[in-house]
Formats: C-alpha cells, sequence, structure tokens
C-alpha cells in the first residue's frame, strides 16, 4: 500500500464549492480591535477565489468582540445578556466592514444568520439550503454567523467550527476550510516539543488522534482543536474535504487550493476509498 | 411599574422612506433617524421595527423587478438586509445614537426559550441606550414572506418588550396610528389563524377616534406618548 504514493492534496485543486471558516483571533488583534488589514486581505483573496469560477461561503466570528470595540468596552462581558447585546451591535458592524471591503473588488455579499434549526431539521433546513444555492448561483458570498441574539449562546451550535461543518454539509460543499490561530493538528506540543510536525493529512480520525487534540497540545489553540476535529468528523461523514491551517495571512487560500501541503488536510472518504481501491 | 421607563416600539414600513425615484430618500431617512433617537433621549425605550431588505437587495442587485416567489426574495433579503442596517446605522451615526441589529422569525413565539433570550436582549440593549432594529430573518424563514409587512412582526416584538405602544404608521406626511400596548399585546398566539385573529382585532382598535391625524411629522412624536 505504500508503494503509490498517493497526493491527496491533488484533489483539491478542483473544488466548486467551499465553506471557508474564518475565526475572531484571525480577524482582530490580540489586543481586540479589528485587523482591517487581515480583513481586507480575506475579502480580496475570497473575492478573487469566486471569480474564478468557485462558488465560495464565509462563515465568521467576531460579532461579540466587534460590539465590545463599538461600544468603548476594554473587556468582553460574560454574562449571557450582554454577550448577545453585544453580538446584535457587532454584527451589524461586522457586516458593515465586510461590505466595504468586498466592495473594493465589486463583490457583493450577503447576509445569513441561522439557528440550529433552521439548519438541522430536515423538514426545515430546505429552506435555508434554497437560499443560500441561490445566493451562490448568483455569484454573492454569503456571510453566514450564528444569530446570537435569539439563539442560547454557547448552547445550540456550541461555536462557529460546528457551524461551519454544517452548513458544509447542507449546501453540499466539496471543502471546509477553517481558518484559525494554528497552523494544522501537529503530532506533539509544538511548544514543548522541538520535533513536533504537522500531520499533513488525516485519512481517519481514530481515536488516538482525538486524544492528541485533546491533550496538552491543544491548548495552544484558544479555538480549540477538539471543536475543530468535531467539525473534521461531521464533513468527513458527508464525504467533505476539510482543511485546518493559519489564518493569520488568508492568501494562503490560494496555496490550498493549489494543492500545496500547507495545514492539516481531512481526507474525504471518496479520495480516500480511491487510494485503497 | 415603578420607574420602568415607557417602552415604545416603532413599526417602520420602506415605503414611507423611498423618495420619488424609488431609492432611500436621504432626507427621509434623516429626519427619522433623529426623530427616533430623539425620542429615545426625551427617555423612553425605542424599538424599532423595519422592513426594506428585500427592497434594498432588489436595488442593490440591480433587479428591475422586485422577486416574486420565496426562494429569490430569502436570497434577495440576504443581500438587502446588510444594506439596510448599514443605512440605518449611517444616519443615526450622524446623531449618536448606536443601534444593534435583530432578526427574528414570527416562529419564535413557539420557542419560549428564544422569547427570553431575546427579550433579555432587548432589556439589555435598551438599558446600554442603544436603539435594536428589528427585521424578519427572511433568508432563512420557513414560512412564507410577505413583501413589506412587518406588521405581525411588530406585534409580536411589541408582546416581548412588553409595550406600552406600538407606532403601527408614521408616514412622514403627518400621519401616525398609534396602539396602546398593556393587554392588548399580551397575545397568546397559538398558529398562523390565531394571530390573523389577534391582528384583525388590533385594526378594530384602530377606530377613527383612536388616531390623531393632526399630529405632525417629527416634532411632537413624543406627545403621543406624553399625553396618553
Amino acid at each position: 500500500m505504500r508503494g503509490v504514493k498517493m497526493d491527496y492534496r491533488e484533489v483539491l485543486k478542483n473544488k466548486h464549492r467551499i465553506v471557508v471558516k474564518i475565526g475572531t483571533s484571525s480577524l482582530s488583534y490580540p489586543n481586540g480591535r479589528m485587523n482591517f488589514h487581515s480583513i481586507e486581505k480575506l475579502a480580496y483573496v475570497l473575492s478573487a477565489v469566486r471569480r474564478r469560477g468557485t462558488q465560495v461561503i464565509l462563515v465568521t466570528s467576531g460579532a461579540i468582540g466587534v460590539g465590545a470595540g463599538r461600544l468603548g468596552l476594554t473587556k468582553r462581558p460574560q454574562e449571557l445578556a450582554k454577550k448577545q447585546a453585544l453580538a446584535a451591535v457587532g454584527q451589524a458592524e461586522l457586516m458593515k466592514i465586510y461590505q466595504r471591503f468586498f466592495e473594493e473588488y465589486n463583490q457583493i455579499v450577503a447576509q445569513v444568520l441561522l439557528t440550529k434549526d433552521v439548519v438541522v431539521i430536515p423538514s426545515r433546513n430546505q429552506h435555508a439550503k434554497r437560499t443560500l444555492i441561490k445566493l451562490l448561483e448568483m455569484d454573492i458570498i454569503p456571510i453566514i454567523n450564528e444569530n446570537d441574539t435569539i439563539a442560547t449562546y454557547e448552547i445550540e451550535f456550541g461555536d462557529n467550527d460546528t457551524l461551519s461543518a454544517i452548513v458544509a454539509a447542507l449546501v453540499e460543499a466539496d471543502l471546509l476550510v477553517m481558518l484559525s490561530d494554528i497552523d494544522g493538528l501537529y503530532n506533539a506540543d509544538p511548544r514543548t516539543e522541538g520535533s513536533a510536525e504537522i500531520i499533513h493529512s488525516v485519512l481517519e480520525i481514530t481515536p488516538e488522534l482525538e486524544q492528541l487534540a485533546s491533550g496538552a497540545g491543544s491548548s495552544f489553540s484558544t479555538g480549540g482543536m477538539i471543536t475543530k476535529i468535531a467539525a473534521a468528523k461531521i464533513c468527513l461523514k458527508d464525504g467533505i474535504d476539510c482543511l485546518i491551517t493559519s489564518g493569520s495571512d488568508p492568501a494562503i487560500l490560494f496555496d490550498v487550493l493549489a494543492g500545496k501541503e500547507v495545514g492539516t488536510h481531512f481526507v474525504a472518504a471518496k479520495e480516500n476509498t480511491a487510494y485503497h481501491a | 411599574m415603578g420607574n420602568r421607563k415607557q417602552t415604545i416600539v416603532v413599526r417602520i414600513e420602506i415605503s414611507t422612506l423611498l423618495g420619488s425615484n424609488g431609492k432611500i430618500s436621504p432626507k427621509k431617512m434623516d429626519r427619522l433617524a433623529m426623530v427616533i433617537t430623539n425620542l429615545h433621549n426625551s427617555g423612553k425605550h425605542v424599538l424599532v421595527v423595519s422592513s426594506g431588505a428585500i427592497a434594498l437587495g432588489a436595488e442593490k442587485l440591480k433587479l428591475h423587478n422586485l422577486p416574486d416567489n420565496q426562494v429569490d426574495m430569502q436570497a434577495t433579503a440576504a443581500v438587502g438586509q446588510a444594506e439596510l442596517i448599514r443605512c440605518y446605522q449611517r444616519f443615526f451615526d450622524d446623531y449618536n445614537q448606536i443601534i444593534a441589529q435583530v432578526l427574528l422569525t414570527s416562529d419564535i413565539i413557539d420557542y419560549p426559550q428564544r422569547v427570553e433570550n431575546t427579550r433579555n436582549t432587548f432589556n439589555t440593549l435598551l438599558d446600554m441606550s442603544i436603539i435594536p432594529i428589528i427585521n424578519e430573518n427572511d433568508p432563512v424563514s420557513t414560512i412564507d414572506i410577505e413583501f413589506d409587512d412587518n406588521y405581525p412582526l411588530a406585534l409580536i416584538v411589541a408582546d416581548i418588550a412588553q409595550a406600552d405602544f406600538i407606532v403601527i404608521k408614521m408616514d412622514l406626511n403627518g400621519k401616525y396610528l398609534v396602539v396602546p400596548g398593556g393587554n392588548h399585546t399580551a397575545m397568546v398566539v397559538d398558529g398562523e389563524t390565531e394571530l390573523q385573529e389577534k391582528i384583525d382585532a388590533f385594526c378594530q382598535v384602530l377606530v377613527p377616534g383612536d388616531i390623531d391625524r393632526d399630529m405632525q411629522f417629527p416634532s411632537s412624536i413624543g406627545e403621543i406618548f406624553f399625553n396618553s
């Protein structure tokens, strides 16, 4: 089996419908303020990808942080109602920022706020699915977030990693890219083990792998590796490739779609079985 | 009641904010932002229920006709809501008033937990001197969208916010329809039929005597509430 070296990355060159998830850490500075440069670059990269014919959905975090900034708060509140109020202020602000930057590239965006019932319950999720696919067909980039104001925050989806995977499954995307503050899944904690290396391809999410993600190594991500592995699991179950990489420079998406070996690629079953066949 | 501030829901139909060219009139938006902010400054809690996502989406997409089927409406609304809230932000900014976006679907009344969350969010926003701008979450709606009809939503919002008054109509030529809240808004709605019945009952409250047709927009909007 080892005899034939399979380049799993080859399949990433040919994706038609991708979901890109970006975390708060990639959109803001450590002091909590917006990183406009990063957002501008994201708008450029996604517009360019869209222009060459790949359908793109963006799942974004950041509403609460932006809301706190707008109100001049220096600390993020802990209280649920406060968070929800900040999300209501910040989501409007966040969309304005995205609109401004995407307009630079003549790219129309749409805002879609989801609650769990409208994407998970089969009898109801067809509406959200239809809307999203319609938007994609209209060359629009839908920008998705959880509807935090009415959702029981942190209870419905838990986090946007899970939301992004559910969206990818809903719209039958062929790739989910999670841009975060880590450049992939390591075989050991890179902060303590100098020999730690990125695992570039994952064919199967084994208990050992989950252990690795939940172990000491996981704390090097604020978003947490566990939720990303859970998101990858949802993708693999639906035959969707999934990739975790650093969002510090959104242009990395070009590398991903060029099949370069960046980040950790969770290889979907169809390629997987092709390998075994 | 104690020191509880009067809570007012103002329902805005986008058609009242359009100029003769069918586009948002900056002048009207500016007046609206001023009036609402002023009402808020006078010590009221104000919530705005505004339609307009589909109209603004159609404009953004340069559509010649408004979409006439559900999926086109939903997609157009997803584009337009972002435009709509941006428009509100821009004009309220001039009066140094922070706004928030809240998107609800009418079926929220079937989810007590969400009603509770939303009420808490409203209260928190109002306590922070922020004006919530509320609209239907059309892109994910599982029920038929009625273009530019946010009357049912205004009633639901009034119910959730335990509003004292709803400004049903506020056309810029000086006419208002105002409905007192209280018992009228204490709705227990079961399905669309009952919702419609509630709305019909509401409309019957609006006998001509209840409508102050002489009220001039916008300076004396507050008087409606002070005199009642």
